[in-house]
């Protein structure tokens, strides 16, 4: 059998289709939204940490090879909805709006991602009582010129640019409240990323990070984090978000300044939430229909994180990227060239 | 005096440089341990102290520092968990017990420690310690408040003013005449008793809950 189906058309499920396809197999890429590109292209991210690289530029040539590739067949606006058979001749159920398919397979990859943490749950942030308290995912949107605002970091109430910005890392990560003790693992290099791009747009607008520990252990991270104080005076305080409130018509955040010894009270225009990645409701649905392992908090789980990192808890089926828990870009690309490689030695 | 050299420490004091300036030694010199975390953690409430990120959250949210200067749960948790007991006494130890028990601290905390109960083990384990002394008039009637309710399952109203008075050592305060005529009216409204009546089999209630308190 030398055809494999791939779920979920983010940039780990674009990589694995596009060396499958290289290496002369048949795949068939399914993708439940009618665009390509996976939570990337669905909250228009414009440049990429560390190294503030337009997102076109990575993007675009990896949605580019399997559009270009004979031997991809992509259905967008598509989800499995049943699995029959075992390894390696699986039949499975496409559906799409004109109506389901059967189509057989030798392997199969999930690369169904995250979603981003919802903060409405943490009520002591506001963020669905107060318009100027938005996440990070929305604060990609804002500053992309193609996006709502065109680029501009209007904030929701007013349009006006704001002269003060906080941002509260580890929000819905790291807190047992929400169930989620995980470390999201990207929000403090998108923070910095963020903040370094404000300030570069806005050199008056001060951005102040509260955070517990910035953790910079990717490529380049570390580097942009010292940029960011060095270069753009961004002000990160060692104290994690405590609440917020309007006083006199403005945000009000209280934390406490850890190194100093006492709560404060801050004062300012915007606050953005580093919202962490939570599993979505497709790699739940995803594991439910191909009945494969997921681990306490619903991501998927290797056979063994060790030895097999790439396989899933059912022989034929692979797993590769967000959908195992939070990752990178950089590390999704990787994920999705190994998941390709292991398919490939189990199919030969 | 010290000579031109950079750098001279005498007594614990340092010397610095030519400017002969006299700076007191900022270091904590100081034998710092874990077993004054092992102890409030074996004590009611303390258990969850190890949980402990010091994030802050607790004291950025809590209500008292509004009010009470220097309070600060995370704090608090720092100097157990360092060991620095002298710093504790010092400068916090008539602070901690202040907690009002609104329990703010333990709904947000993301670590699931139970923050009100630890800031009360503390105070629990300085009590223990016997560093408070003489008593403040707030935990001179919670005493005997907790003593009256302990003994007798109610509250006599003369009883605890009396007891208040002698254990803060005012006795001759509350013989004023003011006083005395304020007790004259509310007794004369109905509003103390003389006597506070009993209630039923109180006794076994009361070394019940002496056991459980133990
Ligand atoms: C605010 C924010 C900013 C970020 N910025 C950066 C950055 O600057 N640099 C960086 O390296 N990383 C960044 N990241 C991380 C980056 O978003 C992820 O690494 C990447 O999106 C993960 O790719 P993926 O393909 O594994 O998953 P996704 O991008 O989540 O793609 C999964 C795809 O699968 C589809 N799907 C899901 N379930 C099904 C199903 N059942 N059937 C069919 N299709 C399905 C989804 O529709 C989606 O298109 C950021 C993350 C956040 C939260
Ligand atoms: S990556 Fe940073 S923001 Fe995200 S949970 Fe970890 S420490 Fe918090
Ligand atoms: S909120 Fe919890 S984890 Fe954070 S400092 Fe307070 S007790 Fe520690
Ligand atoms: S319970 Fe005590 S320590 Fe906690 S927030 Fe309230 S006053 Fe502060």
């Amino acid at each position: 059998m030398k055809t494999v189906l791939v779920i979920g058309g983010g940039v780990t499920g674009l990589k694995a289709s596009h060396e499958l396809a290289e290496m002369g197999y048949n795949v068939s890429l399914v993708e439940k939204q009618d665009y390509l590109g996976g939570q990337v292209a669905k909250h228009k991210y414009y440049k990429l940490a560390p190294d503030m690289r337009l997102v076109s530029e990575v993007l675009d040539p990896v949605i580019k090879n399997v559009e270009s590739n004979s031997n991809i067949k992509v259905h967008k606006h598509s989800t499995i909805t049943a699995l029959s058979g075992n390894a390696p001749e699986f039949k499975v159920k496409i559906k799409n709006s004109k109506g389901e398919s059967e189509e057989t397979f030798g392997a199969i990859v999930v690369a169904t991602g995250f979603e981003h943490f919802d903060p409405t749950v943490k009520q002591e942030y506001g963020y669905s009582r107060f318009k100027d308290v938005v996440t990070n995912a929305e604060v990609e949107e804002l500053l992309n010129p193609n996006g709502p605002t065109k680029g501009e970091l209007k904030r929701p109430s007013d349009g006006k640019i704001p002269k003060k910005v906080a941002i509260f890392q580890c929000v819905g990560s790291r807190d047992k409240q929400v169930g989620n003790p995980y470390c999201c693992r990207v929000g403090c290099v998108v923070s910095t990323k963020q903040a370094i791009e404000i300030k570069e747009k806005y050199p008056d607008t001060e951005v102040y990070v509260y955070y517990m520990d910035m953790r910079m252990f990717g490529r380049g991270w570390e580097e942009l984090y010292g940029k960011a104080m060095e270069e753009y005076e961004v002000i990160f305080t060692r104290g994690r978000g405590a609440e917020v409130t309007l006083k006199n018509q403005q945000l009000s955040l209280r934390a406490e300044e850890t190194i100093m010894d006492r709560p404060i009270q801050h004062s300012v225009d915007m606050i953005i939430l580093a919202a962490g990645q939570a599993p979505g409701d497709g790699t739940i649905e995803a594991a439910k229909i191909l009945g494969i392992k997921q681990n306490e908090y619903g991501y998927l789980a290797p056979k063994d994180d060790f030895l097999s990192p790439n396989e899933s808890s059912k022989a034929g089926i692979f797993i590769a990227g967000a959908d195992k828990g939070p990752l990178d870009v950089e590390n999704c690309i990787v994920e999705g060239a190994a998941v390709a490689a292991k398919v490939a030695s189990s199919l030969k | 005096m010290a000579e031109n050299t950079d750098k001279m420490v005498i007594d614990g004091v340092e010397l610095v440089g030519i400017w002969k300036e006299f700076m007191p030694s900022r270091i904590l010199y100081e034998d710092v341990t874990t077993e004054f975390l092992d102890e409030v953690k074996k004590l009611p409430g303390g258990s969850t102290i190890a949980k402990c990120y010091q994030c802050g959250t607790c004291t950025g949210g809590c209500t008292l520092p509004e009010f009470v200067d220097k309070f600060n749960p995370r704090g608090f948790i720092n100097l157990v968990r360092r060991g620095h007991y002298d710093i504790l006494v010092s400068d916090y130890k008539d602070l901690v017990w202040k907690c009002v028990s609104c329990n703010r601290c333990t709904h947000r905390c993301p670590r699931g420690v139970n923050t009100q109960e630890v800031v009360r083990a503390i105070a629990k384990f300085l009590e223990d310690r016997k560093v408070f002394g003489k008593l403040t008039n707030d935990e001179a009637f919670d005493e005997i408040f907790m003593d009256e309710v302990i003994n007798d399952g109610r509250i006599d109203e003369v009883k605890i003013v009396k007891d208040f008075y002698s254990k803060t050592g005012r006795l001759k305060d509350m013989m004023s005449g003011d006083q005395l005529s304020l007790g004259f009216k509310m007794f004369t409204s109905g509003r103390i008793k003389l006597f506070g009546g009993k209630i039923k089999d109180w006794k076994k209630v009361s070394q019940k809950l002496k056991e459980e308190l133990q």
